[in-house]
């Protein structure tokens, strides 16, 4: 009977629900090992001492900085998460705007109160700006948008304060800002005005009958713009503005005025927007200032190069308007430092990430019912992602030097570390978001997830390439810079002296015709390589330049029409500048395994910057063969350095592992 | 480290203005004493030409804003240009300003410089051409390239060697320095008119209703004073005794010859720039100065070109390039010339200045067909 049969069929189907009868054997689901996760640890055996390559590449105050993450993962504020016995902390970037900005003021409150930012302004000598330094890049390590607002108020505000300021200003601000009695912010840019600083509208003028200054924005693209800290927070700013004295304009000065009182109310006569919301950043509160000619005492000019006497008569120990401007920009050039150095360790998390991944994640087989093999055994796979590693190995040792060149900084040496700022800023940041692009897709979907860091990075770490300088604008300036250089030699008949550029003093370097695997990973080849582009590509330019003066161009549109050289000329100059600093750090190490595995990488970031770069075919310093034979090299490179992928990774991310 | 070159856009480095039937070309340089660059040139030949074929323009001026009128050519510029380019760069920039130098020369149309300050090499040769040269007590004049490796160019073999007597070989050979007075003493300028009376003679020009050369010679007369030169005695046997003699080391002989008679401190300054000064560059200036005392403007340019070309080429020697780096780069004057003196540079050496040169990227200046080119001196 049909009824009945239906009757029975479905009890037996419930039956089988309420037993839980386990399917027949012949199932074809089977747990398979590709499905099972261990962690790589497990497999990759370290060949060199982790600690070791650690010390090199975080350079200094390894203790300090053990010190502050042990800070940030003991608090809840930071969103610690254990998984797998291993304690994360990673902001929450599904809160609102405004819950972001409020989580990053608790926790500047907290790491305060640990004492985090003792002597950051208050301190001196190189060995307090290193540890500042230091614990800077661990907060940026955790989120951008601490380590930025922390960075308008210490080393923009602060440092204008420090740098551009006199006695009474350290008197009355240094401890005060250091101790978060009030809230810095730093009004440089203006709607109209980014990169071109000299350009910007608002205006300052001083009224001798009550001694104040009066600053006022006079048109709407004079208001100032993603200022960092003033759209909530700020009580006071740092304001750049024309100084005009008795209708002559003096050129761009820097002033203190408050924004707000202590309990938040922004201050009469000042008008505040806020810039909503962006794509990465969100913690940090950017907001735009109107100026409705707002009366500031007359001690609130920042008067170390330049003041106003009581009776309105204008004073400057620098007579040179070009000098006096370059000495109102020096606080950027720490802002310039610590980003290049922040680009340089958000690669190395998301290649920590990307290689760890690749090192458990399996796909396809190569042979019938065989494993699925492991993402990073594949050549292609290495060739996506361990090139990336040796840049930013290369990086680290570069940004180390720029650091210590920057804490010993001298009068004499600014010029220098303004041309090495800039381009490594450039550089780094330009090559951090190519490494989070491609570990993102390293990762598959899983690169996407926001508990995964790497493609929220994206939209974090993007404003890298603009602020404190637009990266093409940073790139031009050490075409210009080399090109004065150039210049000077020539017609002095004088050696080149600095910059790495003395290698321009000695015969045009020889690349042998025939190129061998082992002339490939010597530094000697590596180093007349680079050396070759650079000299060739500084002639050249300097030749196109002065062709287009001859042909009646003024200097500026020459340098503006030669651009292409430019551009092929900075890259040159920061990959030479790059490769000598990993050269020379390698040079220090005792002969063993740590040498062995950085001279693979140094050779990697050699061949690969040659690999890219067209410039060595196009110009011809390399003959079609020999760009062959270093293109061939590359995958020979990556195979050798497979076996340390882990313990490469884990060196470089140390203080989040062990 | 690198010096502060600066890269700042200079903006209207030459002022075009005036009204539809008197034009003025202001220099406008000043914190470059006026120097004239590769830019200016172009600009300045390009508004001369559609003047001169604007039937509308009776009258061109001339003049410098700031404290000179223009010291020359802009040397850095042009050596800059060799070093970090090419020779055949800066030797364009010669073309374009004698090119330039040519168009003024033989310019349709009444031409009025007025010269309130310094004026020397460059400066000259956009000058000393013109129609009418009026000069103020705050002018000086000189011819000081043999002090850089270079010689005195941009048409000075023309208009040096049309001066009364052997002045212009005094002028080239010991850079002397006149002042306004013994500027227009000595037929330089054509006029001279006291400072403060130049800004009314300069709006006046601009009033006049439809000027030519009567009407201009008789406006500029009438603000016009006698000059005062105190060493109109230079004018006479001493300089033409001594700078008549056919080489430089006789005028050397002779000039110290007359120091015995008594020691004249411009037979001193003359020694001691002679001494110091590129010892090729004075033999050039003088053979290039005997040849010009005959021969047109189109023929002194078309030398002074070759001339500066070999300079910039090094054909012969660098002494251009050793002299610019001594006096404007480093600024050591100590400038290393080779050969380091006279009797060392023979005939042939010097010939070879003289002669076009043998390089595929070289051309021989050549002159647009101009009707009045054949112009006789106009000092």
């Amino acid at each position: 009977m049909d009824h009945h049969h239906r009757v029975s069929r479905r009890a037996e189907v419930l039956a089988n629900h309420l037993l839980r009868r386990a399917p027949p054997p012949s199932s074809p689901l089977r747990p398979r090992r590709c499905l099972g996760y261990s962690p790589p640890e497990l497999s990759n055996p370290f060949s060199f001492d982790a600690r070791e390559m650690r010390r090199l590449m975080d350079g200094h105050n390894l203790e300090d900085r053990d010190w502050l993450f042990s800070v940030i993962v003991q608090s809840g504020l930071f969103n610690r998460r254990e998984r797998a016995g291993r304690v994360f902390v990673c902001p929450d970037y599904n809160q609102s705007m405004e819950q972001q900005r409020e989580a990053t003021m608790r926790r500047i409150g907290y790491l305060l109160e640990r004492g985090a930012f003792r002597g950051w302004l208050t301190g001196e000598g190189p060995q307090q700006e290193l540890r500042k330094l230091a614990l800077h890049e661990v907060i940026g390590m955790y989120d951008h948008s601490l380590a930025v607002k922390l960075g308008v108020h210490f080393f923009l505000w602060g440092g204008a304060v420090k740098f551009l300021g006199t006695k009474r200003h350290h008197d009355k601000w240094l401890s005060a800002t250091e101790n978060y009695e009030m809230k810095g912010c730093f009004a440089m840019s203006e709607l109209g005005h980014g990169s071109n600083v000299r350009g910007i509208e608002t205006v300052t003028t001083y009224d001798s009958n009550t001694g104040e200054f009066v600053i006022n924005t006079p048109c709407e693209s004079g208001q100032k713009y993603w200022i960092g800290g003033a759209a909530n927070h700020a009580t006071h700013t740092i304001v750049f503005s024309q100084l005009n004295i008795n209708g002559s304009n003096q050129g761009v000065h820097a002033f203190i005025a408050q924004i707000r009182d202590s309990d938040g109310n922004i201050c009469p006569n000042i008008r505040i927007a806020d810039c909503g919301h962006k794509t990465g950043l969100n913690g940090v509160d950017n907001g735009r200032i109107w100026f409705d000619n707002v009366r500031i005492p007359r001690e609130n000019l920042l008067n170390s190069v330049a003041d106003v006497s009581p009776s309105g008569e204008y004073l400057s120990a620098i007579k040179n308007a070009d000098q006096r401007f370059a000495a109102f920009l020096a606080p950027l050039t720490s802002g310039r430092v610590t980003i290049a150095v922040s680009a340089v360790y958000i690669s190395k998390i998301s290649l920590a990430i990307a290689i760890r991944y690749a090192l458990t994640r399996r796909a396809f087989s190569i042979t019938p019912n065989g494993p699925e093999v492991l993402l990073l055994d594949y050549p292609s796979h290495q060739r996506r992602l361990l090139p990336l590693l040796a840049k930013v190995y290369a990086m680290s040792f570069a940004a180390n030097e720029l650091k210590m060149m920057y804490v010993k900084r001298t009068p004499e040496s600014n010029k220098t570390i303004h041309i090495i700022s800039s381009a490594y800023k450039a550089t780094f940041t330009w090559n951090n978001m190519r490494t989070l692009q491609e570990c993102r897709e390293a990762c598959g979907g899983q690169g996407i997830k926001a508990e995964n860091r790497v493609g929220n990075f994206m939209g974090e770490f993007d404003v890298h390439s603009t602020f404190e300088g637009d990266n093409n604008v940073l790139m031009q300036q050490i075409s210009k810079a080399l090109f004065a250089e150039y210049v000077a030699c020539q017609m002095k008949n004088k050696p080149f002296r600095g910059l790495g550029l003395e290698h321009m003093n000695k015969p045009l370097p020889v690349i042998p015709s025939q190129l061998t695997s082992s002339t490939i990973r010597s530094s000697e080849f590596q180093t007349d390589l680079f050396h070759l582009r650079e000299r060739d590509l500084l002639r050249r330019f300097a030749e196109e330049v002065s062709g287009y003066q001859s042909h009646g161009e003024s200097k500026e549109s020459a340098f503006i029409l030669g651009y292409q050289l430019a551009e092929d000329l900075g890259r040159a100059f920061s990959e030479r500048a790059i490769l000598k600093t990993f050269m020379g750090a390698e040079s220090t190490l005792p002969a063993g395994s740590l040498k062995n595995v950085l001279g693979l990488l140094r050779s990697l970031y050699a061949v690969i910057c040659v690999d890219e770069d067209a410039a060595f075919l196009r110009y011809g310093y390399l003959s079609t063969e020999n760009a062959y034979a270093v293109r061939k090299e590359v995958p020979k490179l990556c195979a050798e350095l497979r076996p340390h992928a882990l313990a490469l990774v884990s060196s470089l991310v140390f203080l989040m592992l062990f | 480290m690198a010096p502060s070159l600066n890269f700042d856009r200079e903006q209207n480095q030459v002022l075009f203005t005036g009204n539809s039937c008197v034009k003025m070309v202001i220099l406008n340089r000043p914190q470059k004493l006026n120097s004239l660059n590769h830019e200016m040139i172009c600009q300045i030949k390009k508004n001369l030409e559609l003047n001169e074929n604007d039937p509308s323009v009776k009258l061109v001026i001339l003049k410098g804003n700031g404290k000179a009128f223009c010291a020359g050519g802009d040397v850095v510029s042009v050596i800059t240009s060799s070093v970090a380019g090419q020779w055949t760069y800066a030797a364009s920039f010669y073309k374009k300003q004698l090119t330039l130098d040519h168009l003024i020369a033989t310019y349709k149309k009444p031409m009025v410089c007025l010269i309130n300050g310094v004026v020397m090499g460059g400066g000259a040769g956009l000058s000393m051409q013109t129609r009418f040269r009026v000069v103020t007590e705050k002018a000086v004049f000189a011819m000081p390239e043999a002090s850089i490796g270079l010689f005195p160019d941009v048409g000075g073999n023309y208009f040096l060697s049309r001066l009364p007597g052997y002045f212009g070989e005094y002028l080239g050979l010991t850079g002397a320095r006149l002042d306004g007075a013994e500027i227009a003493a000595c037929g330089i300028a054509t006029h001279f008119v006291p400072s403060v009376k130049l800004k009314s003679l300069e709006n006046a020009l601009q009033a006049v209703n439809c000027p030519n050369v009567s009407t201009i010679t008789a406006l500029i007369q009438s603000f016009a004073e006698k000059a005062n030169a105190k060493k109109t005695a230079l004018l006479g046997e001493a300089i033409n005794k001594c700078f008549s003699k056919g080489t430089v080391e006789e005028i050397i002989q002779s000039l110290e010859h007359e120091l015995q008679n008594g020691a004249e401190k411009w037979i001193t300054n003359a020694l001691s720039y002679m001494r110091s000064s590129c010892p090729t560059s004075l033999k050039i200036f003088l053979k290039s100065i005997r040849n010009g005392r005959v021969q047109n403007i189109d023929q002194c340019l078309y030398r002074d070109y070759n001339i500066a070309s070999h300079f910039l080429r090094r054909t012969v020697g660098s002494d251009f390039y050793e002299g610019s780096r001594a006096k404007l780069f480093d600024k050591d004057n100590k400038p290393k010339w080779e050969p380091s003196k006279l009797e060392l540079v023979d005939e042939e050496m010097v010939g070879q200045y003289f002669r076009n040169v043998n390089d595929e990227e070289w051309e021989c200046l050549q002159f647009p067909d101009r009707s009045n080119s054949h112009i006789a001196s106009r000092l």
